[in-house]
């Protein structure tokens, strides 16, 4: 092989050659091995240079454009059809890629929280919006907390409405029936009001069990105490509460009743949210679901926790977390909460 | 209390309301309506019984009855054998649905035809008697039951503590007529006080030893009585108020208590010895046979009425049987007495005997309610008996009820109820409720509340009167707005900051449960958990008799129900609380926080091994998610976990818990096959660490990242080869991590190799290849020195 004419002619006829090859490449990978083929470093076009050597100096710059023409063209030949191919495929990527998109997804193993935690959360959410302060404590108690402090001595007969689990024959360790014990503890502890505390907890009964009743169960206190509150602010407080829990068109109502720690003492509702209140089977035709119990904190239990009763009131309202659920779940017995079925704890 | 509506509404002069609106306004006013239940008697009939025969053929007892209905006869077949010919009996035709609810139909009972039914008193809804037919006293053939028994309705309604007065009809018509604004027409302490002599005090003497437990005796003799049954119209309202009639004298202090709520009792005087009546503690090993017909054993400690010999009664319980009355009694002595409240809680309680008397006893009644109980039933007697009422009876009261005065400015009223109450419209509904008012001139009013109300002594509890009646509906919902000078900072509560935690055992598969807190203190005991456990005296049952002192019996719990429901493998977790028990005498015991968490329904070791390093690897997380602590483990031994597969876990130092696989023997004590993995750990602790999360600054230079194979004995521990690394690779040594396990054809027998992935990084330059180099060196040869370790390439 000598002379430029030569080696112009066989640059042209490579570079015919590859552009002809790459229009026909029908993929990327062809597109590939056509780049390996006329560009790569044993291709023929790539041994033209090594000719150079037998040229005339002056011959040499033509022979050198000649060779950079014909290595440009298949490079621009290739990068053109690497993006016709591109642009095909993409064109194309809704049939080429499809996937059935409605096949069931696979959801990653995961558990959740019980829903008591989850409702206990939600109401002290809601009660800490209005400023109130979640308190704990224990749960054997003394008999002072639990009954005595709180204006139920020892031989009355309201103690008959909170059957206790005792610890010793004197009777003065026990387990809480209710959370109030918490509202002499929160009163020592913070001393001077204004007092919104929120108290949930595990409290015990001696209660034989069934669909409705536990001996084991949670409920949340609330109590508030501060100059000048009244039976309209515990109505208010109650309603914010109910309407915020389960929604803005329900209502509330309190009926008197009787609990030795306030007075006066109350039992609230909530209308039924299935009738608006107007009565029907799911609230056993009245149009109210009975929530818990309320009222006004007594002089007495004020003054155990060391507040001057004269100078200031307070009110306290408590529930069965259980009943918020089962009101918001639909559950229609209070076992299934603590027997930790999964099948039942996955529903909700 | 069960309240005969007819009885209520005439009491109350209450005409014009249908049960369902007569329970709504007891409801507001405090008295919680639970029932309302119309007795409804219109298609009931009155039959005679003209034979009865036993069914020939059928396995259970039936008697076949021939019954008389005036215009015709029919067959009609029941259970119960005590309708025996002549008898009268209510029949229910097919057709009629009985009050019960029974609907009765035509047909065929083991083949006789069954034609009607003979009813027993609860399906007329009169008592929960369903072990006979009801028998009937009067009628004829053919008459409709409801011109002896008109339809009523009765209410049941829930009569607070505090409320003894309401234990009786009159006092729920007060409450009644006041809450719909009208006043009750009649007074609390009728006129009557009897008229024949010898005057009562010469007839006998009453004495009161224990005057702690005994307030008042009155002892009203009646005498030339004639025991027989009582007239329809008292008989018809005992039975409304679910009381079967026995004979005219027990039927009216019956009656009487059913009214003012005063328990009443009538002694036969022939049998009262020495005509004495002392009120005195028993005797030891005296002994009662009661009017219940059981003989029961008194002790020192309970009230007893006696005559001069013996114990006649237990005062505010039951009577004695040889001194009740009979058809042969002709002189009554009525007792109306007021015992300690205390007193009769604590017998009743002890001789596990609650009867209508106790049960109005120990919620604690005015004495004053004695007198107006025994005048009522003594006019009664008169009526109704033919008895003549002595004079002056024995009315032994020596420390009168001291008379109430409540103060107060009507402001307060107001001021605690959150709303304006007219004046004059508290002075009415005070008065409606026979509370007396003065207006004093400082503007204080004196209020005096009726003797029978001994729960109103505060201002409080005048409000709350007030309050009931003027309509809590009217008081409008107000929210606390008052400008408050001090405050507690917002912090989230213990509880709540556990609440990461909970969600990431929850995103790492694991379910969180909530159990109880009491558990077996047998099922501690075998479980060797029992150490600091507080046991109930008084338990329910023994399956819960004791305060858990950990929690993962309870989690196994879950596992086995759900295992007994198809799920043979759980995953889940419990924060809740351990309970120990504090030496020296009883008192309040710690009540730690604890995280337990348990999976089973593994197979076979390498399962059990891979799910021990799972749950480390979540509990590392899921503490990670409540603060940055630092956490490690160490071999351990723990009652109940596999002696080879058990860690202490370390947090920041402090050993808090152990994780490991459950000992086999501690699946089968739970009856639960596979392996499982479980941890407990105390939570108090990670909460009173430093959790805050602090940024340090971003490494400035890369990284160089090395693997290392170790060889090693099988008893070296991948922890001690980690601290070797560490104190060899130095300062420049970022992390160093043991992440695989072999063992295999390319290490020998007895020996292990752990793959360890170490990161270098200094924070002043980038490292280079030799010095990363040098620094392997000195870990292999650090390795090969402390521990025997061969490395594999």
């Amino acid at each position: 092989m000598s002379g430029i004419e030569e080696i112009e002619r066989r640059a042209r006829a490579i570079a015919e050659r590859a552009l002809e090859a790459i229009a026909a490449a029908d993929d990327e990978e062809a597109l590939g091995r056509l780049r390996v083929e006329f560009l790569g470093s044993k291709s023929e076009l790539m041994r033209i240079p090594k000719a150079f050597a037998g040229l005339a100096a002056e011959e040499r710059p033509a022979a050198g454009r000649a060779f950079n023409r014909a290595r440009s063209a298949i490079e621009e030949a290739l990068a053109r059809r690497a993006e016709e191919l591109r642009r095909a495929r993409l064109a194309d990527l809704g049939a080429s890629e499809a996937i059935d998109v409605t096949f069931p997804g696979r959801p990653p193993q995961v558990g959740r929280l019980h829903v008591l935690t989850r409702i206990q959360r939600e109401v002290e959410t809601v009660m800490e919006r209005m400023g109130y302060h979640v308190e704990d404590g224990p749960e054997v108690e003394t008999d002072w907390y639990n009954f005595e402090a709180l204006n139920l001595p020892r031989g009355h007969a309201a103690r008959d409405m909170q059957d206790t689990f005792f610890f010793n024959e004197t009777e003065d360790l026990l387990l809480r029936t209710h959370t109030s014990p918490m509202q002499i503890r929160s009163m020592e502890r913070l001393r001077r009001p204004p007092i919104f505390v929120i108290v949930p907890g595990r409290t015990y009964r001696r209660d034989a069990t069934d669909a409705s009743h536990l001996a084991q169960f949670m409920q949340v206190e609330a109590l508030a105490v501060d100059e000048g509150l009244t039976v309209g602010d515990l109505k208010g407080t109650i309603l914010y509460f109910a309407q915020s829990l389960w929604g803005a068109e329900r209502r509330i109502r309190i009926r008197p009743s009787f609990f030795p720690y306030t007075e006066p003492s109350f039992e609230f509702d909530l209308s039924c949210g299935v009738c608006g209140g107007v009565g029907c089977r799911a609230c056993g035709g009245d149009g109210w679901l009975e929530v818990g119990g309320c009222g006004m904190v007594h002089p007495n239990v004020l003054r155990n926790g060391g507040i001057d009763p004269d100078r200031y009131t307070g009110f306290a309202w408590g529930f069965g977390i259980e009943r918020i659920a089962m009101l918001r779940h639909d559950v229609d017995d209070l076992r299934l909460f603590y027997e930790n079925d999964l099948r039942f704890l996955e529903q909700l | 209390m069960r309240v005969s509506f007819e009885w209520l509404c005439d009491l109350a002069g209450v005409h014009d309301l249908a049960p369902d609106q007569v329970a709504e306004a007891l409801t507001l006013a405090g008295f919680s309506v639970e029932e309302v239940r119309p007795v409804d008697l219109s298609g009931i009939l009155v039959g005679r019984v003209l034979e009865q025969q036993p069914h020939p053929s059928s396995r259970t007892p039936l008697w076949i009855h021939r019954v008389d209905l005036g215009d015709h006869t029919r067959t009609i077949v029941a259970g119960a054998s005590n309708a025996t010919p002549g008898s009268l009996v209510p029949v229910a035709l097919p057709g009629t649905r009985v009050p019960g609810g029974t609907l009765v139909r035509d047909g065929k009972i083991a083949g006789v035809p069954a034609q009607g039914m003979l009813c027993a008193e609860d399906e007329l809804l009169i008592s929960d008697d369903h072990s006979a037919i009801m028998l009937l006293d009067e009628g004829h053939p053919g008459q409709r039951l409801e011109e002896l028994l008109p339809s009523d309705a009765w209410l049941e309604v829930e009569v607070t503590p505090n409320r003894p007065d309401c234990l009786g009809h009159l006092g729920l018509a007060r409450e009644l007529a006041a809450a719909l604004g009208r006043e009750l027409d009649r007074p609390f302490m009728p006129p009557f006080t009897g008229g024949v002599e010898p005057p009562g005090t010469d007839l006998v003497t009453v004495e009161i030893e224990a005057v702690d437990l005994c307030r008042r005796y009155i002892g009203a003799p009646i005498s030339g009585v004639r025991v027989g049954p009582s007239p329809r119209w008292l008989r018809r309202r005992l039975y409304a108020a679910g009381v079967r009639p026995i004979n005219n004298v027990v039927d009216v202090t019956n009656y009487v208590a059913l009214e003012y709520g005063q328990p009443l009792h009538a002694f036969d005087l022939a049998r009262i010895a020495g005509r004495t009546i002392v009120v005195r503690r028993a005797r030891p090993g005296e002994t009662l046979r009661c009017l219940d017909g059981e003989t029961r054993r008194l002790s020192p400690d309970m009230l007893v009425i006696a005559d001069a010999e013996r114990a006649v009664a237990i005062a505010g319980v039951i009577g004695g049987e040889e001194s009740g009355v009979t058809e042969r009694t002709t002189d009554v002595l009525l007792e109306a007495a007021n015992f300690d409240g205390v007193g009769v809680r604590a017998v009743s309680r002890t001789l596990r005997l609650r009867t209508e008397a106790s049960s109005r006893f120990e919620k604690g009644l005015s004495p004053e309610l004695a007198l107006a109980g025994a005048r009522r039933a003594a006019a009664l007697l008169a009526q109704v008996a033919g008895g003549r009422v002595h004079v002056n009876w024995v009315d032994a009261y020596p420390r009168p009820q001291e008379p109430v005065r409540v103060r107060l400015r009507p402001e307060q009223v107001d001021a605690l109820l959150g709303v304006h109450v007219p004046l004059q419209e508290m002075e009415d509904i005070l008065r409606r409720l026979a509370f007396q008012v003065r207006v004093g001139e400082d503007g204080y009013w004196d209020v005096l509340p009726p003797v029978f109300r001994l729960d109103v002594r505060l201002p409080a509890d005048v409000v709350e009167e007030v309050g009931r009646i003027y309509g809590y509906d009217r008081v409008p919902p107000t929210l606390p707005g008052g400008r408050r000078t001090s405050w507690l900072p917002a912090a989230p509560s213990r509880d709540r900051r556990l609440d990461p935690l909970r969600h990431a055992l929850a995103g790492a598969g694991y379910t969180e449960v909530v159990t109880p807190a009491m558990v077996s203190a047998a099922l501690l005991e075998r479980l060797g958990l029992a150490d600091r456990v507080m046991r109930v005296i008084n338990p329910i049952s023994d399956e819960q008799d004791a305060m858990r002192t950990a929690l993962l019996p309870s989690l196994l719990q879950v596992a086995v129900l759900n295992r007994n429901r198809g799920r043979a493998s759980v995953a889940v977790f419990e924060v809740a609380r351990a309970y120990l028990a504090l030496p020296g005498p009883p008192r309040q015991p710690e009540e730690p926080l604890r995280l337990g968490v348990l999976r089973t329904g593994l197979s076979g070791p390498e399962e059990g091994r891979a799910a021990f390093l799972e749950l480390k690897g979540a509990l590392e997380r899921a503490l990670d998610a409540i603060g940055p602590v630092q956490v490690d483990y160490e071999r351990a031994h723990a009652v109940g976990y596999h002696p080879g597969r058990c860690a202490r876990v370390r947090v920041c130092g402090r050993p808090l818990g152990v994780v490991g696989e459950l000992h086999p023997e501690t699946m089968a004590c739970f009856d639960l096959g596979g392996r499982a993995v479980a941890l407990e750990i105390d939570l108090e602790p990670v909460l009173a660490m430093d959790l805050r999360r602090r940024a340090r600054p971003l490494p400035r230079f890369p990284a160089v990242e090395r693997d290392l194979a170790v060889v090693v004995d099988e008893a070296v521990e991948a922890a001690a080869l980690e601290a070797t690394i560490r104190s060899a690779g130095g300062a420049l040594l970022e992390s160093a991590r043991a992440y695989d396990e072999y063992r295999g054809a390319q290490v020998p027998g007895g020996r292990k190799s752990v793959t360890f992935t170490m990161v270098f990084r200094s924070p002043e330059r980038t490292l280079t290849d030799a010095e990363v180099n040098a620094l392997v060196e000195r870990i292999r040869s650090a390795l090969a020195g402390e521990h025997g370790a061969a490395f594999r390439a």
